[in-house]
């Protein structure tokens, strides 16, 4: 009988950073072998998802398309301020709303990755990279519908969309891949301490008002370095401009935030690997 | 004969160890928030590269596993049998790579796939078909290898009309078919299947062994862990036994669950003496009996029985009524399961009693073979008149019968021998008797 190919396997107690090389061996070797897995399990959720709904992506854009109609009748009466924008503010709400979602859905991938496989954690060892690159699946299809839907509204009500519309993915990668890198060095302490965990959700809220989402990148002084000193500003604001305004040049924070997400997101990994072990020690 | 042994070490050559498990440690923690605390800071020192070896145990944790050193070749498998939290389960999840041990090293040659759950990772609601892509995959299948054998495993499984319904509506033996199909058809060197073989139907399991031993000679090697020993004897060429963490044996199969099989018996309660004296009663019915006790079958006083031996059980009685005959009964049941009689033997019933030719007796009751297997057991002894008069009685006489034979899988001792007939000697098969073929 042809035995499949044999690879020697070494677990010790020893820290894996003590050798780098066979760590990041390792990481690559995973990383391909997860390809695979991490298709069918996106394939796997997304079918599960759909199978036990009528209306499908529907949802996808209700809430979106709520905030966007409250907004508006606020900003209308008077009730909030929020300056000119550039295009109809619910419009501008609907996509800041719909690019938003998306970072928040990167930002709790690895914990949500986590959570949805415990099962399978504790049982089968398999390279964990599948459930991130899953998730991450599985967030850029729900976008891409939202999207979809999000221009169809705008082409309906004669809301311009710019032909540099097709550079905005490589902004939005960026956002997502911001969000998972941030997610990912979080996923141990997230997972260990509740109180952290409880705590994102105000953190997210905090987050969300230092975004220019519902409001176009302010002008007071106070607020606007908070906004812009927030990572999340340039890659959305950034994504929406190309979407709707058009191409003008590549912002410098940007490229700048950018370039640091791809670092955050090796070291996330890092973490996310090195600290596997231990999770499942504890959460399976 | 020769070729034969030729042939055996032309095999041992080709072995190869396949799992190699050096002194290994792990430590847990009861304390749940102490636990996480401490997951925090091994993660930091493993992210700092400090992570080398930890040898202490901190506030609150105790070894879950202790120096578990041991090897296994191509082919073979072995079984580990010990109480429940004995660490086995966890053995299973660091060899599996799950788990960091704290001390020590696991190196393991070629694929591993692990039965610690059937069919892990099955979505309800997708079907069959689906899940045995996404589980094979898991295991770590490419799509190619998956297309190879998905006929196999559905064969297996048994799932031909049901392949292609959501998972949810299958049966549980149905889900663990489907599971055990994927797993053992993953092709891996080294099988570790963890108690999960006790679902199913008779029929199912027995496949699935049949399955396993072809595996065997394919050259897959196997880790077991069941609580039933019949299983393990009957699949695994050596074990180990684990208590609190340690290896308290490592050897050839029925070597180990002999031991182990003798320490689960000798966990509950003290060893049974064998013999009792009696005080002396107070208020007499005329026949007291003042000590119970074993003999064997030259007559000596003994303090514990064997299978298959001779075995009587006396009874000391001292008479002081007018009594020609006496009756005894003797009742016996496992001492572990109370009210569970084996054997009912009594005078009356056979229409026998025994005569009384004075004022000291022992009533013996004679066994030519002692047909208990190994075990504890608790004895009801009574002596009476014909009809209904009990004189005195013995609520429980704990003793113990060990064996000199193998007697794993066998729920009383026969007497046997073995006889081979050519069949010329013998009628020919037209003679036999109308309806017995």
């Amino acid at each position: 009988m042809k035995l499949p190919a044999e690879p020697n396997t070494t677990y010790s107690s020893c820290s894996y950073l003590r050798r780098p090389r066979t760590l990041f061996q390792d990481m690559l070797q995973d990383l391909l072998a997860a390809r695979e897995l991490a298709w069918r399990l996106f394939m796997r959720d997304v079918k599960g998802e759909f199978r036990q709904s009528f209306l499908g992506t529907f949802w996808a854009i209700v809430p979106p398309a709520l905030t966007a109609a409250g907004l508006t009748l606020a900003n209308r009466s008077g009730v909030l301020n929020v300056g000119a924008t550039e295009i109809p503010y619910p419009a501008f709400i609907m996509l800041g709303t719909v690019l938003w979602q998306t970072f928040l859905d990167a930002l709790n991938s690895p914990d949500k990755a986590l959570k949805t496989s415990k099962a399978i954690l504790g049982k089968v060892k398999f390279p964990h990279e599948a459930i991130i690159l899953a998730q991450i699946g599985q967030i850029l299809f729900h976008l891409c519908t939202k999207l979809l839907l999000v221009i169809a509204l705008f082409l309906f009500f004669k809301v311009a969309v710019s032909w540099s519309i097709i550079l905005a993915p490589v902004a939005i990668i960026s956002l997502v891949l911001l969000g998972v890198a941030i997610g990912l060095l979080l996923v141990p302490i997230t997972n260990l301490v509740e109180d952290i965990s409880r705590s994102m959700q105000v953190v997210h809220l905090v987050w969300f008002f230092l975004t220019p989402v519902i409001y176009p990148v302010p002008e007071n002084p106070y607020l606007a370095v908070a906004v812009n000193l927030n990572p999340v500003t340039p890659l959305l604001v950034t994504a929406r401009d190309w979407i709707t305004i058009g191409f003008n040049g590549i912002p410098l924070n940007f490229v700048l935030v950018s370039v640091l997400s791809i670092f955050l997101l090796f070291l996330g990994w890092l973490v996310f690997r090195l600290s596997m072990p231990y999770l499942i020690e504890r959460i399976s | 004969m020769v070729h034969l042994e030729e042939d055996i070490t032309q095999h041992q050559s080709l072995q190869k160890t396949v799992l190699s498990v050096r002194g290994v440690y792990k430590k847990f923690c009861r304390n749940l928030k102490r636990s996480y605390v401490y997951g925090l800071k091994d993660i930091g020192s493993e992210l700092l590269g400090l992570r080398w070896e930890s040898p202490q145990l901190r506030k609150g944790e105790f070894w879950a596993l202790q120096d578990i050193d041991f090897e296994l070749e191509r082919g073979q498998s072995m079984g580990i049998v010990g109480l429940n939290g004995s660490g086995k389960t966890t053995l299973l999840r660091i060899i599996s790579g799950l788990m960091k041990p704290d001390r020590g090293e696991v190196k393991v040659r070629g694929r591993i796939s692990a039965l610690i759950a059937l069919g892990a990772g099955f979505n309800p609601l997708l079907s069959g078909r689906e899940n045995v892509f996404i589980n094979m995959a898991i295991l770590g299948l490419s799509r190619q290898e998956i297309l190879k054998t998905f006929d196999q495993v559905v064969n297996f499984a048994e799932l031909w009309n049901a392949i292609d319904s959501p998972v949810r509506t299958y049966s549980s033996g149905m889900r663990a078919r489907l599971g055990f199909a994927c797993a053992v058809y993953a092709r891996p060197t080294l099988l570790l299947i963890d108690e999960v073989l006790a679902v199913g139907d008779v029929r199912f399991r027995t496949k699935c062994y049949r399955k396993l031993d072809q595996l065997r000679e394919a050259g897959t090697s196997f880790l077991m862990v069941a609580h039933n020993p019949n299983i393990i004897l009957r699949t695994c060429d050596s074990a180990i036994y684990l208590r609190q963490g340690k290896i308290i044996g490592n050897g050839p199969t029925s070597q180990v669950m002999g031991q182990y099989d003798e320490d689960l018996r000798s966990n509950n309660g003290n060893r049974p003496a064998g013999k009792v004296v009696l005080a002396a009663k107070t208020e007499s019915s005329g026949v007291d009996i003042t000590s119970v006790l074993l003999r064997n079958e030259t007559g000596q006083v003994v303090d514990m029985a064997f299978s298959g031996q001779p075995l009587k059980l006396c009874l000391r009685c001292h008479i002081n009524v007018e009594v020609d005959q006496l009756g005894m009964g003797v009742l016996i049941g496992d001492a572990q399961r109370e009210g569970d009689w084996l054997l009912n033997l009594y005078t009356d019933q056979e229409k026998t009693a025994m005569a009384v030719t004075g004022h000291e007796m022992e009533l013996q009751l004679c066994l030519p073979y002692c047909g208990l297997r190994p075990g504890d057991y608790t004895a009801k002894i009574t002596v009476f008149r014909y009809p209904f008069f009990v004189y005195d009685m013995v609520e429980s006489f704990k003793f113990r019968v060990k064996s000199r034979v193998q007697m794993n899988q066998c729920a009383f001792f026969q007497e046997h021998s073995w006889d081979a007939c050519p069949v010329t000697i013998l009628e020919p098969e037209d003679n036999f008797p109308k309806g017995i073929m």
